[in-house]
């Protein structure tokens, strides 16, 4: 199943534990392979199929279908710890991050985008709350989603996303670079980064503060020469700070998945949009013309009372056309 | 001689008769107890002695016996004062050719020979006519508790000496008046809906928790008016009838929480402090069970402000009288069932800062704090709260829809009207509101149109909701569908019913 090489390759890198940096370093420029000894091959087919039973694989640095635009990142790594579709590694990625205190809308908004975007991409992102969980939210039905762990394969954090890890591992892809039992370190998440940005092709951002790990993945992103994008806030609101200024650098501003799939030549989503009649027609025209609005006041300008409205926008919500925003306001989602 | 009275103990919301008998004969003089009696009535002695002496009656320098009988009956408090001494008059032959067979004596003693109220004085007569008493003595302050109970001779007493006067005929009592129940005469809440300031949306969903019988909780930044709007929900409850009031006096009675005026008119509304104990919240005692919090907001509601600061194992105690209308409490003292049947209204913040989901204020908390604030309200309570509402913090100046301006009585009318199709509806069956309802009452009673019917699967398609939450959409659904006097379940029934879940959409 593994080449020879590969497997000199696992042992130097994962079951060997003696770190040779000097080897690991020839490794990547594409040498420094040796024949294994009995020994250490039989310590690999080992720890081989002791991570077999627990249902991981490996891809090493010399596998087919290791990820090409990896091989770009700075300090590639050399094996990765997998758990799920292993094809999904072959086809187009395209990463979403956002931090992990995101506002609601921009969590609705991100969801969506990252159910468009699964369509044409696999969504690449990490397993946190916040705006990961929306990407996640988004593409894991369709089941084209990777999700880069900061710790060991088989650690969680946070640990409250147990359940969200198992579907991902079942349905998606779930990949980390670190030995199992790793825990996570400071370092891990940027470390983590350089990979979600390696792995795709353009990195989607939903929220980020002024120092937020999701401006670390753009940056990376950015070294690596691929395209950014960014979610628009309104002025004053710290969790849009990052986007903004990203934008102000130059990203794309994202306000539909068309934004991203004109950037890569790809026809735009096309939602048949759900019908609507009568009052739910007339809310949806006011709220697209007014932006944000509080239930009772759209109710009192509409001539509606008030429950007729919040039921007509209730329905509206099910249809995908509307979003509550918090506080009994809604908001028109196109 | 032997002499027998009848007096009455109390065993949660139940009268148990107790027969005091006293024995005076001759000897060395001495007193002595048998049949059970506790502390505060053993402690009676002293009290019938001065009692006596202090009413000018003589306290039989003889050998005494009194025996309460039945005799595994642990005996209690102080209510068989009067009786006591009744007996002792009637066994030391100072009440020649009085009749006190059949008479009922209840009350306790105070040394000048006066008698003090009782607790659960109403209870205790409802038992007693239903065994087929109909003549009683009581204290002169539970009077007016006494005055609604009709088809019985009761004599308020101020005094022993009042007491042994009239049963010997000197100067009778006259029996109390009958007086006849208007609900809501004695109000002492001030609350109303047109001293609410906006929130129409909460406003309609106080409307429909109340029509169909259904908990609610509110949720929303500090100072937003939750407590305001939750004080109206007794105001927009349907009028108490008779039975229902004499049940809560009841509880109230035996509580001893009741009032002067004697009689609950208008549907208790309990606010028990987030520090309370389960015992406090759900009854119990050393070995008497006093009711709890949720038996007192039986007819009414308990409003719990601030959800997730109780305590955990304190909420989850109220699950089980959730679902079956009472509680039954074990103790030393024996095992008591007080009715619970109450509305549950909660509050709670979105998160600990109290402004996530707001549209122009940022929440500060982190995602993990939220998930342990929020955790600490279990999924199978959130699950019995059928109406969950945003309560926001816009001022309603420029809006002139009447809905933001009903106030209590106007609400009250359609609340009526909707608890009579209910009413029809479930006649001969144990369930009196649609919350009630069960798996095989939703499919007898909640038709729903082929359009809404496809439009409720969509929805569930699409927000991935439980087949719980689908049952009490449906409800909700079903009572909105009865405020609106239509006999199906249309498509915007089911969509605003969808509109009053918040925290199966997060």
């Amino acid at each position: 199943m593994y080449s020879s090489e590969e497997k000199t390759v696992i042992y130097e890198a994962a079951v060997s534990g003696n770190n040779n940096r000097a080897g690991l370093a020839a490794i990547r420029k594409g040498g420094g392979l040796r024949v294994l000894s009995k020994e250490e091959d039989d310590r690999t087919a080992a720890f081989l199929s002791m991570l077999e039973k627990k249902g991981i694989f490996l891809v090493t640095f010399l596998s087919d279908d290791y990820p090409e635009s990896l091989k770009y990142a700075s300090d590639p790594p050399l094996v990765l710890y997998g758990m799920g579709k292993r094809e999904l590694l072959q086809r187009r990625k395209f990463c979403i991050v956002g931090s992990r205190i995101t506002p609601p809308w921009a969590e609705k908004v991100g969801k969506r985008l990252s159910e468009e975007i699964s369509e044409h991409f696999t969504v690449v992102t990490g397993l946190a709350e916040g705006g990961d969980a929306a990407a996640i939210a988004g593409a894991l039905p369709r089941g084209n989603l990777i999700s880069v762990l900061p710790c060991g394969i088989d650690g969680c954090y946070p640990a409250a996303h147990a359940a969200l890890k198992e579907r991902i591992a079942k349905e998606g892809l779930l990949l980390s670079e670190y030995p199992l039992g790793t825990g996570t370190a400071k370092f891990s998440f940027h470390a983590r980064n350089r990979i979600l940005a390696g792995l795709s092709e353009g990195v989607l951002v939903l929220s980020a503060g002024v120092k937020s790990g999701a401006l670390i993945t753009a940056g990376k992103a950015l070294d690596y020469g691929r395209d950014v994008f960014a979610l628009p806030y309104n002025v004053g609101i710290s969790q849009g700070e990052g986007c903004n200024g990203l934008i102000k650098a130059g990203a794309y501003l994202v306000t539909s998945s068309a934004d991203i799939f004109t950037v890569y030549g790809i026809e735009p989503h096309r939602t048949e949009e759900a019908a609507t009649e009568g009052d739910e027609s007339r809310i949806l025209k006011y709220l697209r013309e007014q932006g944000e609005t509080h239930v009772a006041a759209l109710a009192e300008a509409l001539g509606m009372r008030i429950f007729e409205a919040s039921a007509a926008l209730s329905a509206l919500e099910i249809k995908g056309l509307a979003t509550k925003t918090g506080g009994n306001k809604y908001s028109a989602l196109s | 001689m032997i002499a027998k009275i009848i007096c009455y103990a109390l065993s949660g919301l139940e009268g148990i008769p107790v027969e005091v008998e006293a024995d005076v004969n001759k000897g060395v003089p001495s007193y002595d107890m048998v049949g059970l009696p506790d502390t505060a009535v053993k402690e009676s002695r002293e009290r019938v002695r001065s009692a006596l002496k202090n009413s000018g009656l003589l306290f039989p320098m003889n050998r005494i016996t009194i025996n309460f009988a039945p005799a595994d009956l642990k005996k209690e408090g102080a209510a068989f004062d009067l009786a006591i001494a009744i007996s002792l008059l009637k066994a030391s032959e100072q009440l020649l050719g009085a009749e006190v067979k059949d008479i009922v004596f209840l009350g306790e003693l105070a040394l000048t020979g006066d008698i003090r109220p009782i607790n659960g004085l109403l209870p205790i007569l409802i038992s007693a006519k239903s065994h087929g008493f109909t003549k009683f003595i009581i204290p002169e302050g539970n009077a007016e508790e006494a005055r609604y109970l009709g088809g019985a001779e009761i004599y308020p007493a101020a005094s022993l000496g009042d007491v042994v006067r009239h049963l010997v005929g000197m100067q009778p009592i006259l029996p109390l008046e009958t007086r006849m129940f208007v609900p809501g005469q004695h109000k002492k809440s001030t609350a109303d809906l047109k001293y609410v300031k906006g929130q129409p949306i909460a406003r309609r969903a106080l409307e429909i928790a109340v029509a169909g019988g259904h908990n609610m909780l509110m949720s929303g930044p500090p100072g937003t008016g939750k407590t305001m709007l939750a004080r109206c929900l007794p105001t927009v409850m349907p009028d108490l009838t008779f039975d229902e009031a004499l049940e809560i006096t009841k509880i109230h009675s035996v509580a001893g929480v009741l009032g002067e005026e004697g009689i609950v008119t208008e549907r208790p509304f309990r606010t028990p402090h987030h520090t309370a104990t389960t015992v406090s919240m759900c009854g119990g005692g050393n070995k008497i069970v006093h009711p709890g919090e949720i038996s007192l907001a039986h007819g009414g509601v308990l409003f719990l402000d601030e959800l997730p600061e109780y305590k955990r194992s304190t909420l989850e105690a109220l699950r089980q009288p959730l679902e079956d209308g009472c509680i039954t409490v074990s103790r030393a003292g024996g095992t008591f069932t007080y009715p619970a049947r109450f509305m549950l209204c909660a509050s709670m913040n979105p998160c600990p800062c109290g402004n996530y989901g707001s549209a122009d204020r940022i929440c500060t908390c982190t995602p993990a704090e939220i998930r342990r604030y929020r955790r600490k309200v279990s999924g199978p309570l959130l699950d019995r709260i059928d109406l969950q509402v945003e309560v926001d913090n816009i001022t309603y100046d420029d809006l002139t829809s009447e809905e933001v301006n009903e106030d209590s009585s106007a609400v009250q009318k359609r609340v009526n009207e909707a608890r009579q199709i209910q009413r029809v509806r479930f006649e001969g069956t144990p369930i009196h509101t649609n919350a009630e309802m069960g798996e095989k009452e939703i499919q007898e009673f909640c038709h729903l149109t082929r359009e809404g019917d496809k439009i409720l699967r969509d929805a569930f398609e699409r927000m991935k909701l439980s087949a719980r939450a689908r049952a009490r959409i449906i409800k909700v659904a079903r009572t909105i569908a009865d405020l609106d006097a239509s006999e199906d379940i249309l498509p915007k029934h089911v969509f605003e019913a969808v509109s009053y879940r918040l925290y199966d959409k997060i």
